[in-house]
């Protein structure tokens, strides 16, 4: 479904060239839910940005169900990024002046569909994540918690096939947090692929493939009797369930 | 798909600054259709048609200071002299100029008798090359004879028994049946009665603010005086060569006067609407400014607008927005502002051109410029708002996960 190969992201400041992604090779196969972690500045929201098509890659190679994305135009991948790929935001980035039923209607309206049709899906999602009834209040009239809800309704309504998530819990409290996770690994259970850049080592564990950026480059993480070692390289295992920590520590490195 | 419903919906949320704007652009509205309708009528009275051969038209003064003067036989020789110029079609002395602002005016009646109504109308006093000299049209009738012509002392107060007048007289004399108008009997000074002779298509009087203006009477008069005036008509093409040309003979055919005032009619003319021609300015530099007010108001608001939505910018791309969606989202924003300001707009243009109408006798507003007017600022609005809205559209998707 998403196949990364030695791809790179060079961000360029003046004189300074900054290598935010190193020779990725990732394969996020259908129905994989995958968490990202990595200390700040890793690299983690530049490799959700590029898997996102929010940005395009310096070099290597992005195949999205197998096309090419670096060679898609930039109406292409806004397109594909509409049709193919729901987004969560660790702010929620829902939009203050629309109420809920306009929030979640944003990208259906991007896709064409009818406004029957729009109306379906708007009521359909906002009765999973359980705000059907208050589709006409604003977002400053919900928690944090609900605004996140909203926001995975939109991510949902044009039922991609492919859902990031930005730091989906980083605003929430505990409790509001798991509830959300409950949500996406529910969504995930329905068949729709995550890939969700989190902070919190508990919730990445639950995911079902971890990955690790540092400096750049990406790792992936396995378990093995309960402990977690990297594909390229062997780590010490993560901090227990619930804790957070910037960076699990590398051995040898 | 457009989406018009949640942008308005999201104005009325943020609605200070669009209805700013929307006023704005009713003020200008409103202001720019009434300005543009005065300019028209202006423009318009400048472009009417004052009957003469104005492109191969000027006259002169001549003022003689000589003992022992002869007034008619001085008249004679010049306006021979005149003639006899290669290039001059013909030339006639008159008492006023049309379009100068100088003149005179009677009044003349159907009816003799003090009670009876008379219609205002220029006086030119001209000989028989008056009609050739004017290169005005005479449509109905004869023109002057040279035995018609008397000669009116400066003390006179009668007046010839014949005139021609221009057909806006005859229909003022005479509605609906301007042509009936040949031959009958008119009355000047309230008993003096005046054949018309001859109907001229068009004659324009020398006052262009008159309500009048097309009224106007050729009398046959030659004038004594020791100030006169010489209109002149030459070949087409030869005016500017022949003027001081004539003016030189003129001058040297009696050392005992001046020649001034040598001026062409085109110059009278322009002199004549220099008030016009300065008010349009002033009204178009009006117009001018008040729409780059507006259209750097729109710039302004849809700038800042779009800086303080930079996130939702890039969150809408994020979910699949194209950059061309993103610019038609501020230009539908755009359009929905314009709309509310036209609507407002329109209904203060009409109360400004009723206000306008009731104080200063203009037209009633043409509904036709209003509308152009609304096309115009609706252009404005959306050529403002394309340098803002290829902004927005050049936002980067990635804005919406960055943290600042």
């Amino acid at each position: 479904m998403l196949k990364m190969k030695q791809l790179g992201k060079v961000f360029h400041t003046g004189e300074v060239s900054t290598h935010a992604l190193r020779e990725v090779d990732l394969h996020v196969k259908e129905g994989d839910f995958v968490s990202v972690t990595g200390p700040s500045g890793s690299g983690k929201t530049t490799f959700l940005n590029i898997a996102g098509l929010l940005e395009v890659a310096s070099c290597g190679e992005f195949l999205l169900d197998g096309d090419n994305v670096n060679l898609l135009s930039d109406s292409q991948r806004s397109k594909m990024r509409n049709q193919k790929i729901g987004f969560i935001f660790q702010g929620f980035n829902l939009i203050p002046e629309l109420n809920l039923f306009d929030n979640v209607d944003v990208p259906l309206r991007y896709r064409g569909f009818d406004a029957k049709e729009r109306k379906r899906r708007i009521e359909q999602q906002l009765e999973l994540v359980g705000l059907a009834s208050r589709m006409k209040h604003l977002p400053s009239q919900l928690s944090g918690g609900q605004q996140q809800r909203v926001a995975i309704a939109r991510a949902l309504a044009t039922s991609p096939r492919f859902l990031l998530a930005d730091e989906p819990t980083g605003n929430l409290d505990s409790q509001m947090a798991q509830s959300v996770m409950a949500l996406l690994e529910e969504i995930n259970r329905q068949g729709t692929t995550i890939i969700m850049v989190t902070h919190d080592h508990g919730l990445a564990q639950r995911a079902k493939r971890q990955i690790f950026i540092k400096d750049g480059r990406v790792s992936e993480l396995t378990a093995v009797d309960g402990l977690h070692s990297a594909s390229l390289h062997s780590v010490a295992p993560l901090p227990l369930h619930g804790q957070t920590a910037d960076a699990p520590r590398v051995a040898g490195v | 798909m457009l989406e018009l419903g949640p942008i308005f919906r999201a104005l009325l949320r943020q609605k200070v600054g669009a209805v700013l704007i929307a006023l704005q652009i009713a003020l200008t509205l409103s202001i720019m259709v009434n300005a543009i309708f005065m300019m028209q009528q202006r423009s318009e009275q400048m472009a009417r048609p004052s009957g003469l051969d104005e492109a191969n038209l000027f006259y002169l003064s001549n003022t003689v200071f000589g003992e022992n003067y002869n007034h008619k036989a001085a008249l004679d020789d010049d306006l021979r002299l005149i003639r006899g110029i290669p290039g001059v079609l013909d030339a006639t002395q008159i008492n006023a100029i049309p379009l100068s602002g100088g003149g005179w005016s009677m009044s003349l009646q159907n009816k003799a008798g003090e009670g009876e109504n008379g219609i205002g109308v220029a006086v030119y006093m001209v000989d028989e090359h008056g009609i050739n000299t004017l290169g005005v049209e005479l449509i109905k009738g004869e023109n002057f004879q040279s035995t018609d012509i008397e000669w009116r002392a400066a003390s006179a107060v009668d007046w010839p028994a014949r005139t021609m007048i221009s057909q806006a007289m005859a229909e003022s004399l005479f509605p609906g049946k301007w042509e009936s108008a040949l031959g009958q009997t008119v009355y000047i000074n309230n008993n003096e009665p005046m054949q018309i002779t001859g109907i001229i298509k068009t004659l324009q009087a020398p006052w262009n603010g008159w309500d009048g203006v097309e009224r106007s009477m050729l009398v046959p008069y030659q004038l004594e005086g020791r100030n006169n005036r010489y209109l002149i008509r030459t070949e087409p093409g030869r005016r500017d060569e022949l003027m001081p040309i004539i003016e030189k003979a003129l001058a040297e055919s009696d050392k005992n006067r001046i020649i001034r005032s040598v001026t062409s009619l085109e110059e009278t003319r322009n002199e004549s609407y220099r008030g016009h021609n300065a008010l349009n300015k002033i009204l178009m530099l009006v117009i001018v400014v008040l729409t780059l007010i507006t259209a750097f108001g729109i710039v302004g608001l849809a700038m800042f607008s779009i800086n303080r939505r930079r996130r939702q910018i890039g969150t809408r791309r994020a979910l699949g927005a194209t950059q061309l969606q993103v610019m038609r989202y501020f230009m539908l924003e755009n359009l929905i502002i314009s709309s509310l300001g036209v609507a407002i707009g329109v209904g203060a243009a009409i109360g400004l051109n009723i206000w306008l109408v009731s104080k200063f006798e203009l037209k009633p507003l043409e509904p036709q410029l209003l509308l152009a007017g609304v096309v115009a600022l609706y252009l404005v609005g959306q050529l403002a708002v394309l340098y803002p809205a290829r902004k927005a559209a050049a936002i980067a998707p990635a804005t919406a996960t960055r943290s600042v």
